[in-house]
C-alpha cells in the first residue's frame, strides 16, 4: 500500500509543479486594478460607458507590452450605484483581490462612502467620474498625511461657476429660476449655484424641488413662469430633467435650459426628444473628431462595442484618459506599491496625452483635480446627440485646453 | 393671469389624480371580493407596461392593448394563485400582504433583467404637443387617461351589475359565506376579481406610459400614492377612489405652487391621516362591522 501511496504522491507533486511553472510562465504576475461603477440601474449608463473606456484603454495598455513588463488586470464590479454595495466591493477589493488600485465611481454618495477603505490601506483611487466637491477633499493634509483620491471629472463647483457664467455673463440672463432634485446631488449642486449667483450679484428668482421619480413638473414650472424666469438652471438627473423639457412644452412655456453635465445623459436626450433640444451643459469632452486623438479614440470605442452614439462620452473619455495617467504614474514609481505610486502621481514628470486633454503635473500634494473650469466647454442637444454649443470651443488653438497652474 | 395658473394646475392635478384614481381602482375591486389587496399593484403596473413597451414596436399601439390587457389577467391570477389563495384557505390575517408585497419584489426583479433599469420612453399614439383650452394647456394623452380610466370603471361597474358572472362577483362581495351556500364559486370569483384588478392596473400602464416614462422603477412610488388613495377615498367604493384620486392630485399640484415645491407630497399625506383618524372607512367607504 505504502508504494502505490508513494507513486501517487510523487505523481501529484509533479502535475502541481508543472501546472504552477506553466502559469507563471504564461500570466507574468499581471497587475490588479479595481474597477467601479454602476453596470446596472438609474446610472448605468454612466457606469457602462467609463467601464468600457477603461476596459479599451487597459487593452491598448496589454498590446503594448503593459506596465513594467506587467500587464494589467481588471477586477470589475458593479456597485448598483448604492453606497452600501460601493462599501462591499471596496472592501472585498482591498483584502480579498489585493488591487494596487482602483478606479470608477459615478455616484458621490458611493465614492464617499467606499474611499476611506482605499485611504485606511493606501491605496490610490482614480475617481473618474463623480462630481461632489467634497471627494478630493476628505482626506486633504493636514486632516491625513496623504490624500490617496484623485479625480478626472470637472468637480461641481467648476460646473456651477460655468452655468452660471453662461447663463448671466455670456448670454445675458437677469432672472434664473433653480430647478434641483432632492438627493444630495441636487441639493449640494443647487447650493453651488446660488453662491455661484451671489457671486456674480444676481439672485435667482425661485428655486424648486422635485423628486426622483416625478412625473408632473407642472407646479414648480408654473412657479418659475410666474416669477417670470428667463432661463431653467437644473441640477438633477435624467428622467426628471425630461419631464422638466417635456413639461415645458405643455405649459407651451420655453425659457433656456442650462445645467450640469447631466442634461447629456442619454435618458434625458432620449425622454425629452425634440423638447430636450437646445439645453446645453459643461462638458469635459464632446464625440466629436476634433483631434487626431480623439478621433482613434471614438472610432475604437465605436468598434470595440458596437454603438454609434457612445451613451455617456465624458465618462467614457474620462475613464480612458484615467488608465493612462494611473499607468504613467505606476510606470515612473517603478512599483506597485499604493505610497509610490500616490507620490508619483503627485509628481507626474512626463507629458501625458489624453483624449480630455493633456495632462501635465495634473495632481499636486494639495491639488487632486485634474481639470480646472477652463478645460470643460459647453455641449448643446442637438437632435439627440451632445455637440458642441460653439464650434470654436473645439477648435484649432482651443482644441486641447491645458490646466491652468496657480 | 391668476384665474388661469389655478385653472392650469387644477387640470394638471386632474390628470395625475386620475392615474391615481384608476390604480387605487384596482385595489378596490381585489378588496370588494375577498378583503385582501395586492400590495404588488405597482409592480402589476409596471410589468403590463414594460410588456406593452416590448409588443407595440410589432403591433402599433391600439392593437397592443388587448394584448396588454389579457397579459395583465394572467398575471394577476397568477398573483391570486401563487400569494393569495392559500392566506384566504387557512384565513391567515397577514399572509397574503407578505406574498403579494413578495411577488411585487420577484416582478421588479424579473422586469430590470428584462428591460434593465433605465427610465424607456413610450411612444404616444398621438400627437405631443399640447392642446390650449381657454388658455388652459393639457396634452392629447392626458384627456386620454382622465377619458379612458373612467370608461375603464364604468365598464367594470357595468360589468359586475349587469353580467350575470358579475352578479356572483357582487354576491361575493356582499356575503362570501352566503355567496357560496348558494352555489357560487367564490373562490373562482375571487381569483377572477384578481384577475380584473390586474387587467386594471395593466389598461392604466400603458394609458399613463406615454406621458410618465416607463422602467422597473415606476410602479413603486405610483402604487404607493394609489393606496393613500384608496384608503382616502374608501376601499369598498368605485366613486370613492375616482374622488379620493382628484383630491390628491389637485392637492399635490395646488401645495406644489402655493405653499413650496419641497412640501409637495405632505398635504395628502396629512389627510391620509385624517381620514385614518376620523373616517377610517374612508371619506366615501361604508363602515364594516366585523362580526367575530
Amino acid at each position: 500500500m505504502s508504494l502505490q501511496r508513494r507513486m501517487l504522491g510523487a505523481f501529484a507533486a509533479t502535475l502541481l509543479s508543472t501546472t504552477m511553472l506553466a502559469s507563471s510562465a504564461i500570466a507574468a504576475d499581471p497587475i490588479k486594478i479595481g474597477l467601479t461603477g454602476p453596470f446596472t440601474g438609474g446610472s448605468a449608463s454612466m457606469g457602462v460607458s467609463m467601464r468600457d473606456g477603461v476596459k479599451l484603454a487597459v487593452a491598448e495598455i496589454n498590446k503594448a507590452g503593459g506596465v513594467l513588463g506587467r500587464p494589467i488586470l481588471l477586477v470589475e464590479r458593479d456597485d448598483e450605484a448604492k453606497n452600501e454595495v460601493g462599501v462591499q466591493i471596496a472592501q472585498e477589493l482591498i483584502n480579498k483581490e489585493q488591487v494596487v488600485a482602483t478606479m470608477g465611481f459615478i455616484n458621490t454618495g458611493v465614492a464617499l462612502a467606499s474611499q476611506r477603505f482605499y485611504e485606511e490601506n493606501e491605496i490610490p483611487v482614480i475617481n473618474n467620474v463623480a462630481t461632489g466637491t467634497l471627494i478630493t477633499q476628505q482626506f486633504l493634509p493636514p486632516v491625513s498625511e496623504k490624500n490617496y483620491i484623485f479625480r478626472m471629472s470637472a468637480n461641481d463647483i467648476i460646473q456651477s461657476g460655468m452655468i452660471v457664467e453662461e447663463a448671466t455673463t455670456r448670454r445675458g440672463f437677469k432672472a434664473p429660476a433653480i430647478l434641483a432634485d432632492s438627493t444630495n446631488y441636487g441639493q449640494l449642486g443647487q447650493a453651488d449655484l446660488l453662491k455661484a449667483l451671489a457671486a456674480k450679484g444676481v439672485k435667482a428668482v425661485t428655486t424648486e424641488k422635485f423628486n426622483i421619480g416625478d412625473t408632473d413638473m407642472t407646479s414648480q414650472l408654473l412657479r418659475a413662469k410666474s416669477a417670470n424666469a428667463d432661463v431653467i438652471l437644473t441640477y438633477g438627473i435624467g428622467p426628471e430633467l425630461a419631464q422638466i423639457a417635456n413639461g415645458m412644452a405643455k405649459l407651451g412655456w420655453k425659457v433656456p435650459i442650462i445645467g450640469s453635465w447631466t442634461l447629456s445623459m442619454s435618458t434625458f436626450i432620449d425622454n425629452a426628444g425634440a423638447n430636450g433640444d437646445g439645453a446645453v451643459m459643461p462638458q469635459t469632452f464632446i464625440q466629436s473628431p476634433s483631434t487626431p486623438k480623439r478621433k482613434a479614440f471614438i472610432d475604437a470605442y465605436q468598434a470595440a462595442y458596437k454603438v454609434d452614439r457612445i451613451p455617456s462620452p465624458i465618462s467614457a473619455a474620462q475613464g480612458y484618459d484615467g488608465v493612462y495617467v494611473l499607468a504613467a504614474a505606476i510606470t515612473q514609481a517603478k512599483s506597485t506599491e499604493g505610497p509610490k505610486i500616490q507620490a508619483a502621481l503627485e509628481n507626474l514628470s512626463g507629458k501625458v496625452e489624453g483624449v480630455v486633454t493633456t495632462y501635465d503635473h495634473p495632481f499636486t500634494a494639495s491639488d487632486h483635480e485634474s481639470i480646472t473650469s477652463n478645460i470643460p466647454v459647453f455641449g448643446l442637444v442637438k437632435n439627440g446627440r451632445v455637440v458642441a454649443a460653439r464650434d470654436e470651443d473645439i477648435s484649432g488653438a482651443n482644441a486641447v485646453r491645458l490646466k491652468t497652474k496657480n | 393671469m391668476d384665474f388661469l395658473i389655478l385653472a392650469q394646475l387644477v387640470v394638471s392635478g386632474i390628470a395625475v389624480g386620475m392615474i391615481y384614481g384608476v390604480i387605487a381602482f384596482g385595489y378596490q375591486l381585489t378588496f370588494a371580493t375577498s378583503k385582501t389587496l395586492n400590495f404588488g399593484q405597482g409592480e402589476a403596473l409596471m410589468l403590463s407596461s414594460l410588456v406593452g413597451l416590448t409588443v407595440v414596436q410589432f403591433t402599433g399601439y391600439w392593437i397592443m392593448l388587448p394584448i396588454v390587457l389579457a397579459f395583465g389577467m394572467v398575471q394577476g391570477a397568477v398573483v391570486e394563485r401563487l400569494g393569495v389563495r392559500q392566506a384566504i384557505k387557512t384565513k391567515s390575517e397577514s399572509g397574503w400582504i407578505m406574498a403579494t408585497i413578495a411577488l411585487g419584489i420577484i416582478f421588479k426583479n424579473l422586469a430590470e433583467n428584462i428591460w434593465g433599469r433605465d427610465a424607456l420612453k413610450f411612444p404616444s399614439p398621438l400627437p405631443e404637443a399640447p392642446i390650449g383650452l381657454m388658455g388652459v394647456n393639457i396634452l392629447p394623452m392626458e384627456i386620454v387617461i382622465v377619458l379612458g380610466a373612467l370608461a375603464m370603471m364604468l365598464a367594470v361597474e357595468t360589468f359586475n351589475r349587469r353580467s350575470i358572472f358579475g352578479k356572483a362577483v357582487v354576491a361575493t362581495a356582499n356575503d362570501r359565506e352566503a355567496a357560496g351556500l348558494m352555489g357560487i364559486n367564490t373562490s373562482l370569483v375571487i381569483t377572477f376579481s384578481y384577475a380584473l384588478s390586474s387587467m386594471t392596473a395593466a389598461f392604466a400602464g400603458v394609458l399613463i406610459a406615454p406621458v410618465t416614462l416607463t422602467g422597473a422603477s415606476m410602479g413603486g412610488a405610483l402604487g404607493l400614492k394609489a393606496f393613500a388613495v384608496a384608503i382616502i377615498g374608501g376601499l369598498s367604493s368605485g366613486m370613492g377612489v375616482i374622488v379620493g384620486g382628484l383630491i390628491l392630485g389637485i392637492t399635490e399640484t395646488l401645495t406644489g405652487f402655493y405653499l413650496s415645491t419641497g412640501y409637495k407630497d405632505v398635504p395628502g399625506l396629512v389627510l391620509l391621516l385624517l381620514v385614518l383618524s376620523f373616517k377610517p372607512s374612508g371619506l366615501f367607504g361604508r363602515s364594516a362591522i366585523k362580526k367575530v
